[in-house]
């Protein structure tokens, strides 16, 4: 079991009416979450429930324009379209174990709202998500299926609006209300946090390494994530870690270029410090005042990165790159129209790193993890690119 | 009697002499800090204990509504750390006497050089106390050891939620006082001082060491009445600073509700 420290980031950096609530999910995870029987609840629903595991796909076209061997590991096939239910199964079993009712998150791109209210649905708990007006605004689809999920949305109207403030506001929700259980979204926070997500997610790459083993007969060259929190990446790179011939890399929003100051590239262009409860690596000014960030998809607007990911590039085990908005939205179009497959604003920043180093990376054999589906952006696409209207 | 400084005198004093007492909190900056000065020694002649200062942060996740909106108007004014301390400074070349617990997120201390170094230049400005909303037992060890080495107090945290056995450590390690969260929440709002609340005061009081002050809707003299059956101080943050921003004289407004306050302890 990981945590509280990832080398030097992480803790708990808490509010002490928190503490008691974080100490009672960490002892719950390390008891009824370790347990035979949970595991085998939760791998039912991960297969049964959900549709793992989720297919490991060659992108034979795509890979032949971009000059290289390119593999996605599918999961914008999961239900509900990314792989944030992996997680919202997980805790929201957890937390039904723990006697829990009532079940509390925060949103960005609506991807981890639409998970956890889905599974409150499951498993009849009651849900209230926190999510940004700017946000609530370029991903309104999810605002309405959460509701018709039967999820209450809470619109978070001060600070950026955007995934920060959504955080902050179901912390301060948490605080006043430490019954309920956070079911954080991303690999970030307070311990357990950090460790309990990537615990869940971490089935992405255990599929991903058998599945590359069985299809291509050899392990990838690269692994390639996009990190906001850093939840899908972690769920693919721990598995592929021990193995030092694969690079993983992490890409973060470069949103008009990290050079701009209008991006969300924490490790190019932050420093360390605490946000969320963890010592990690943020955009943040000489007084360490949380900066604006820019990104043109939801979930990776957020102003720090999971502490995990601050120690894996503390030791260079992984390196960690950006992609632009625009980089994104042309490897997005590239998917489309060559492999017939929609990536998820986010997943496409994974997509644009690679294609815009494809000179680089000419004939490797190239990972990456297609972490959610697009049809949640596609009023940005459309207006983005000045398409239908 | 040999105190550790200045918050350990005052807070020690009361509870020698049985007496009570009001521990303002200012947000730094919100009105700009000419305006925090001039409210400092307001609430020093209207007779408070100490003050507790809060340095403005971007992302307050254990404040309500009414204390993010004044954190935002002060960044938004342009304080900064180096101002902060030098408004602290200048207080007291004025004269100031109030002891001071300085009130930060965890972040802004550690930039600037680290833990180290900014607690060194804040008790170098004049505070006597740090108090850090975000940084729990767990993590704090680090921070005490800093306080000690710059004759700064460390306030740590106790909440309804805690338990005797964190309350009991968390009064050991605190000095000038232990800040005891009055009621499971973020500031604002309001505390109902019930027998609840007040078994909890009284628990809290049993097992810390250290003089205890109760903070977190505290607003009215009749707040205060309730809040220092158990209680050596009572923290009052939310409705002074919402006085604060509407007033047109800040300096006799915060005099004034300090006075009104203080009418709360002697009945
Ligand atoms: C499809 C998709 N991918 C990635 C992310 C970023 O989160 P993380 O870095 O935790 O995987 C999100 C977040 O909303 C998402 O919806």
């Amino acid at each position: 079991m990981k945590g509280p420290y990832f080398g030097d980031f992480g803790g708990q950096f808490a509010p002490e009416t928190l503490m008691p609530s974080l100490q009672e999910l960490e002892s719950a995870w390390q008891s009824i979450g370790q347990s035979p029987s949970f595991r085998k609840e939760f791998n039912d629903l991960l297969k049964n429930y959900a549709g793992r595991p989720t297919p490991l796909t060659p992108c034979r076209r795509l890979g032949e324009a971009w000059g290289l061997e390119l593999w996605l590991k599918r999961e914008d096939l999961l239900h509900t379209g990314a792989h944030k239910l992996n997680n919202a199964l997980g805790q929201a079993l957890l937390a039904k174990h723990m006697g829990k009712t009532r079940i509390l998150a925060e949103t960005g791109a609506g991807q981890h709202g639409v998970a956890t209210a889905t599974v409150c649905a499951l498993l009849d708990l009651e849900c209230v998500v926190y999510m940004g007006s700017v946000d609530a605004v370029r991903q309104k689809t999810n605002v309405l299926r959460m509701e018709l999920l039967g999820a209450r949305v809470e619109i978070v109207e001060h600070g950026q609006k955007t995934l920060k403030d959504a955080v902050n506001e179901a912390l301060r929700a948490w605080t006043g209300d430490p019954d309920a259980h956070y079911l954080l979204g991303s690999a970030l926070g307070p311990h357990p946090f950090p460790a309990l997500v990537a615990d869940f997610q971490q089935v992405i790459g255990k599929e991903a390494v058998q599945q590359i083993a069985d299809q291509a007969d050899a392990s990838p060259d690269l692994v390639v994530a996009c990190v906001g929190g850093g939840s899908n990446a972690i769920g693919i790179f721990r598995a592929f870690e021990e193995d030092a011939s694969v690079r993983l890399v992490g890409v973060e929003a470069g949103g008009d270029g990290v050079e701009t100051g209008r991006h969300a590239a924490r490790f190019s262009g932050g420093t360390p410090g605490v946000l969320h409860g963890c010592r990690t690596w943020l955009l943040q000014n000489e007084d360490g005042q949380i900066l604006p960030t820019h990104s043109v998809s939801a979930g990776l607007d957020y102003p720090a990165v999971g502490p995990e990911h601050a120690a894996l590039h503390a030791l260079g085990r992984a390196e960690y790159a950006s992609a632009t908005d625009e980089d994104a939205l042309t490897a997005l179009q590239a998917l489309c129209k060559r492999e017939g497959i929609l990536p998820a604003l986010e997943s496409s920043h994974a997509l644009g790193w690679v294609q815009q180093n494809q000179d680089d990376l000419r004939g490797k054999r190239v990972l990456v993890n297609l972490s959610g589906r697009g049809d949640k952006d596609l009023a940005i696409i459309f207006e983005t690119l000045g398409l239908g209207t | 009697m040999n105190h550790f400084n200045r918050l350990e005198h005052a807070t020690q004093t009361l509870r020698e002499t049985n007496q009570r007492g009001v521990a303002p909190y200012l947000t730094a900056g919100d009105g700009g800090l000419t305006t925090t000065l001039a409210v400092l020694h307001a609430l020093e002649k209207a007779g408070a204990t100490c003050v507790e200062l809060g340095f403005p942060f971007s992302d307050p996740i254990a404040d309500g509504p009414i204390l993010q909106a004044a954190a935002q108007r002060s960044l938004e004014a342009g304080t900064t750390f180096a101002d902060t301390l030098e408004m602290v400074a200048t207080y007291r070349k004025e004269g100031g006497e109030l002891p001071l617990a300085f009130m930060s997120y965890i972040n802004p201390l550690l930039q600037h050089g680290g833990l180290s170094s900014t607690c060194q230049r804040i008790a170098y400005a004049g505070a006597d106390a740090l108090v850090v909303p975000d940084l729990p037992l767990e993590e704090s060890e680090e921070l005490e050891k800093v306080c000690w080495e710059n004759r700064l107090a460390p306030i740590l945290f106790a909440a309804p939620t805690s338990g005797d056995a964190r309350i009991q450590k968390a009064g050991s390690r605190s000095h000038g006082f232990l800040y005891v969260v009055g009621r499971v929440g973020i500031t604002g709002g309001s505390t109902a001082f019930d027998n609840t609340t007040q078994e909890f005061l009284q628990t809290a009081r049993r097992l810390s060491n250290a003089p205890i002050a109760v903070g977190f809707g505290i607003r009215t003299a009749d707040d205060i009445r309730s809040a220092t059956k158990y209680a050596d101080l009572a923290i009052v943050g939310t409705a002074l600073v919402e006085k604060l921003h509407y007033s047109k004289d800040p300096a006799k407004t915060a005099f004034d509700f300090l006075k009104e306050l203080q009418s709360g302890l002697n009945a």
